[in-house]
């Protein structure tokens, strides 16, 4: 139980020392704030790129049925400021994450935390950080 | 000798680490900061100056994170803008015409924020953005790139005036020229894209969509306040969208940690046209 507390205050300390993540765009013209989700999956493909990075992951519903989900990040540029490089995820690795629904219906989402679940570390996700805005 | 190498070059790594935990690729140190007398970075000392004795601008630039209530800016100093809102400080709102209310109602969603479409983002917009400029002042011109969606800006020194209004075209981020003022370095703007173009993404200062039109006159003042940070106080005179002219504050600081200008090329990966219904799904 030490360990797991320390291990997150250094996760939080490595947050709090981050830089601000960059919100590229209107996050209320693409997603839906009140359409919360929670899905966990192995990733099927993660693309380092900008405006925006995307992990895309097969996750599995109740029945069993499985569905690609495409989850939106913040810029590449803003993730390496915030501790992340392209090689922090990679095709398999089991993660959750908690976003936000796309409004268009399609199985897209924005992210808001993405955890490992091999290690546990939560990685900061922050497309959805319209930093600034009171 | 041999033994206080390797403790140099660690102390170098940790002094590195406790700057900037958050920078994965390699950090040049940057030459000229000041040092205190407890040899850690003074941000507080001195602006630097040129060789002419003006001072010196260059730089990475962040923005900082300050915001202020609405009316709660100290006497005598404008308001600060946010990224999103760049009235967020007037208690009472921006003096929009009939032209601006109208504006600001049709982009509610802000579905053509230049910003979102990979354009040039507007004035403001870019001196807000979460994401760094570098600027780099030579003896004639002042040129600032914006990481966020790679924009450029030249500023010329020489002492040229401003061009006539669409002479020889209207810009994304007009025509700019540069006096010193004293320590400010001011810089007017005319010759703008406006948003009478009626084109997606002409024609915005903010995230909200507060807009500006071809009559826009923009002045900028530039004072580095030390050698860590940069205020601008920008004045919007734009008589066909606002009543009067008004004046915001933006705040800046250098980036001391070594970490340099990332690539950002927006069009690398644009979703942003499918999630709002208006390109196809590939």
């Amino acid at each position: 139980m030490k360990i797991k507390a320390v291990v997150v205050l250094a996760g939080i300390s490595l947050l709090l020392a981050a830089r601000p993540v960059v919100a590229h765009h209107s996050f209320t013209a693409e997603f839906d704030a009140n359409k919360p989700i929670k899905l966990t999956g192995a990733v099927t493909k993660f693309e380092w790129t900008n405006p925006h990075a995307w992990i895309y992951i097969d996750a599995k519903d109740e029945t069993g049925t499985v569905t690609n989900w495409g989850f939106e990040l913040a810029a590449a540029s803003g993730l390496m400021r915030s501790g992340w490089t392209r090689f922090s995820l990679k095709p398999g690795d089991v993660v959750t994450i908690e976003g936000t629904q796309a409004k268009n219906g399609s199985k897209n989402a924005n992210a808001q935390t993405v955890i490992v679940a091999s290690t546990g570390r939560k990685l900061f996700a922050g497309a959805n950080d319209q930093a600034q805005q009171p | 000798m041999k033994r206080s190498f390797p403790v140099v070059v660690s102390a170098t790594i940790v002094t590195a680490l406790s700057v900037s935990l958050s920078a994965q690729w390699p950090l040049y140190p940057k030459l000229g900061i000041p040092k205190g007398a407890d040899g850690k970075p003074n941000l507080r000392a001195a602006a630097p100056r040129t060789p002419d004795g003006k001072p010196d601008l260059s730089g990475i630039w962040m923005r900082t994170n300050r915001t202020e209530a609405p009316g709660t800016a100290p006497a005598g100093q404008p308001p600060l803008a946010t990224f999103g809102d760049i009235g967020y400080g007037f208690k009472e709102g921006l003096p929009y015409r009939p032209l601006a209310v109208d504006l600001v109602k049709k982009r509610v969603g802000a579905l053509d924020n230049p910003d979102a479409l990979c354009l040039p983002q507007g004035p403001l917009e870019y001196h807000l953005d979460p994401q760094p400029r570098e600027i780099i002042q030579l003896p004639q011109k002042i040129v600032i790139v914006y990481e966020s969606n790679y924009g450029i800006r030249t500023i010329y020194t020489d002492g040229r005036r401003l061009p006539p209004q669409g002479e020889p075209q209207p810009y994304w981020h007009g025509y700019s020229v540069g006096r010193w003022d004293g320590d400010t370095l001011v810089v007017e703007s005319n010759n703008f894209r406006g948003a009478l173009t009626g084109q997606p993404g002409d024609g915005w200062l903010d995230g909200k969509g507060d807009p500006f039109t071809e009559a826009l006159r923009l002045t900028e003042r530039f004072r580095r306040v030390n050698f860590g940070q940069l205020q601008i106080d920008v004045t919007i005179d734009d008589p066909k969208a606002y009543t009067r002219p008004f004046t915001v504050r933006v705040e800046q600081e250098i980036v001391a940690d070594g970490s340099e200008m990332i690539e950002f090329i927006c069009h690398e990966n644009q979703k942003f046209l499918q999630l709002t219904g208006r390109a196809p799904a590939p």
